[in-house]
């Protein structure tokens, strides 16, 4: 199920799955499964055990965009959730936006294990918010959904 | 030589460390705060060797299973007495820096790359793994890397206490008396040697022999071997204490990645991929490995099938074939650790490097392989294979992990790669009081090793122990000589 909140609050997308398999292979698959699931994620360095900075590339109104995407692990709490705080900046930094993106994984029946994906926008500049909020929930979606199906798909 | 005790020294200390990275750091810091006088002579113009452009992962073990792991990993190289005095003085790496003024943060990283440097154990099917615990010195991005990090401390405790340091002063004989003790060290200083009186001991801490092509392809099991680390490792330590009698172990043992061999660089570059899009083809274009499952710190091993009949290593150099989404994910060469890590900056995309021909590309497999001189038919079949077992998500010939499997669509790349040495392990056999020892089992007297320098790691070698065996045996190397009476 994926949940788009509403526009005037701050959540971006949320999404909640089950995958056929252990918490623990679950917690050891998902960092890999989310890096290679952000589509147009380029030139990516690794700055730290906990930050990274790429290019992401992504499409608006037909138009090919890049923005500058900054990612810092936080909350890590292994094998149950951590959070990638991300800040966009694109335009020449005429478009801003930051969120917090969690996922939890929880064991549920039968060896299986639940996972909960929510992206909230932390801080949203008014450009951003005209033009590129239904872009940002697509992009929340698309990713939660190809990181659904890449875990369910290993499982 | 033998020296006539009468003769006339040109300095004189009670303990001379010869070497000035981790261990003897850890050595001299020690000898000063037991009240001894300490003198660090070092051949390059900083100190730092491997420990400043490693990983910069300090082990601290959380449970004396460790003990359990490190025997197995051994493969009876090392006598149990050894290990057990590692593991009991690793519990006490946290508290030794934190009493020396730092403090230290667990490793976590992001576990993203091909191969990735693992947070826990490198076998963690071997019992006694859920002990390790890597860790290095806390700091933020911002204070730098964590072996930036670590040198900074290390260096700063030198500094702090105002401990002598010679650099470029380059160790050339251990001076033994009629007795057969170690008294001094003959140097070389500006064009001149001089001589160094050692009252108490002294303690070798010099590294290993990574940058001395005579001894690595007398010793390694793979030939050729590139190198990682400081160019400052030519083997001095090993020949200094052979010379006097010292019996050498663990002289084939090393820890060795993957890199490049650019133009004009002394040192490879660590090579790793932050996409799956990518396989390893030996030089004939045959793939012979889980590319996503080896250890890092063991490559080698993948690398030393040796084939008879033709006389020589098939897979040295080998070539990594990867896609345009790897090569557009991040540069091949990160600066995480190695000596080019300041040297030169690695494009993001990996188009500069293209642009000077250290990555080759093809629009197609065949086009490919006539750029790497391998036979295009067998590439191709190589990467229609590979590009099969992705569909199916299953790896019939190397059972590479479906997870660690997508299939490589044109155009193509290739970067030719090595095995590429982080250090080696070898040098003078030590005891469990890092005293050296003879061929006969008997410690060469008043004569100390610790660190790279005849390493405890004499078969497997788990990540992190370097450093954290460079404390622990600087420590008591340190403690042991401070102890020693004066001779004069």
């Amino acid at each position: 199920m994926v949940v788009i909140s509403s526009m005037m609050g701050p959540g971006i997308g949320e999404k909640d799955f089950v995958v056929e398999a252990s918490r623990e292979r679950v917690w050891r698959l998902i960092g890999k499964v989310i890096f290679s699931s952000l589509p147009g994620m380029e030139q990516v360095e690794i700055l730290d055990e906990n930050n990274f900075r790429a290019l992401l590339r992504m499409k608006v109104l037909w138009v090919q965009l890049s923005a500058k995407l900054k990612g810092e692990m936080v909350d890590m709490a292994p094998p149950e959730n951590f959070s990638v705080n991300l800040a966009l900046e694109g335009l020449g930094g005429l478009l801003k936006m930051k969120q917090k993106v969690t996922f939890t994984v929880i064991p549920a029946e039968k060896g299986k294990t639940a996972v909960n994906c929510k992206a909230t926008a932390e801080k949203m500049g008014i450009l951003f918010r005209a033009l590129l909020l239904g872009q940002a929930q697509r992009f929340a979606r698309a990713t939660f959904e190809a990181i659904e199906k890449r875990l369910k798909e290993l499982a | 030589m033998n020296a006539n005790v009468n003769e006339k020294w040109d300095m004189e200390f009670d303990v001379v460390v010869v070497g000035w990275g981790s261990a003897g750091t850890a050595a001299a810091v020690t000898v000063h705060d037991r009240g001894a006088k300490v003198l660090i002579i070092e051949k390059m113009p900083d100190g730092g060797g491997n420990t400043r452009i490693c990983g910069g992962n300090i082990i601290i073990p959380k449970g004396r299973e460790f003990i359990e792991y490190l025997d197995t990993l051994s493969f009876k190289t090392t006598e149990r007495e050894i290990i057990e005095t590692f593991v009991e003085h690793a519990l006490k790496n946290g508290d030794w820096i934190r009493e020396m003024g730092g403090d230290v943060q667990v490793f976590t990283p992001l576990e993203v790359a091909y191969p990735t440097m693992l947070a826990g154990a490198g076998f963690p099917h071997v019992r006694g793994a859920e002990t390790v615990v890597k860790y290095n010195i806390k700091g933020t991005l911002q204070e730098g890397k964590p072996s930036q990090r670590l040198w900074k401390f290390l260096s700063g405790l030198v500094e702090k206490r105002r401990i002598e340091v010679l650099t470029l002063t380059p160790a050339k004989e251990l001076i033994p008396n009629a007795q057969g003790e170690v008294i001094g060290v003959m140097a070389e200083r500006e064009g001149k040697t001089i001589s160094i009186k050692a009252r108490r001991a002294v303690i070798l801490t010099c590294g290993g022999f990574e940058n001395d092509p005579m001894l690595k392809w007398d010793y390694m099991p793979v030939k050729p071997l590139m190198f990682l680390g400081t160019p400052g490792n030519t083997g001095d330590g090993i020949r200094m204490a052979q010379k006097i009698g010292g019996d050498l172990w663990h002289m084939t043992r090393l820890s060795c990645l993957i890199g490049f061999q650019a133009p004009g660089f002394e040192a490879a570059f660590w090579v790793s991929f932050l996409s799956e899009g990518f396989i390893f083809v030996d030089k004939y274009g045959r793939r012979f490995v889980n590319e996503a499952g080896i250890e890092i710190h063991e490559y080698y091993r993948e690398l030393s099938h040796f084939e008879v009949e033709k006389m020589e290593f098939p897979r040295i150099p080998l070539w990594a074939i990867f896609d345009e989404q790897t090569r557009r994910r991040g540069a091949l060469s990160r600066g995480t650790a190695g000596y080019n890590r300041d040297l030169y900056t690695w494009s993001l995309d990996n188009s500069v490097e293209i642009e000077k021909g250290w990555i080759l590309k093809g629009k197609t497999a065949t086009e490919l392989a006539s750029k790497i001189s391998v036979d295009p038919r067998v590439l191709e079949e190589t990467i229609s294979r590979y590009n099969q077992y992705c569909q199916a998500g299953k790896d019939k010939d190397f059972d590479r992990p479906k997870e660690d499997l997508r299939a490589l669509e044109p155009p193509l790349y290739a970067i030719q790669l090595w095995p590429a040495l982080i250090n080696t392990q070898g040098g003078p056999r030590r005891d469990k009081e890092s005293r050296v020892l003879g061929p006969e089992g008997k410690p060469i007297p008043r004569l100390y090793a610790a660190g790279e320098l005849g390493s405890i790691w004499g078969f497997l070698y788990q990540g992190a122990c370097n450093i954290g065996e460079a404390l622990v045996f600087g420590r008591i190397a340190g403690r042991n000589a401070a102890a020693e009476k004066p001779w004069s």
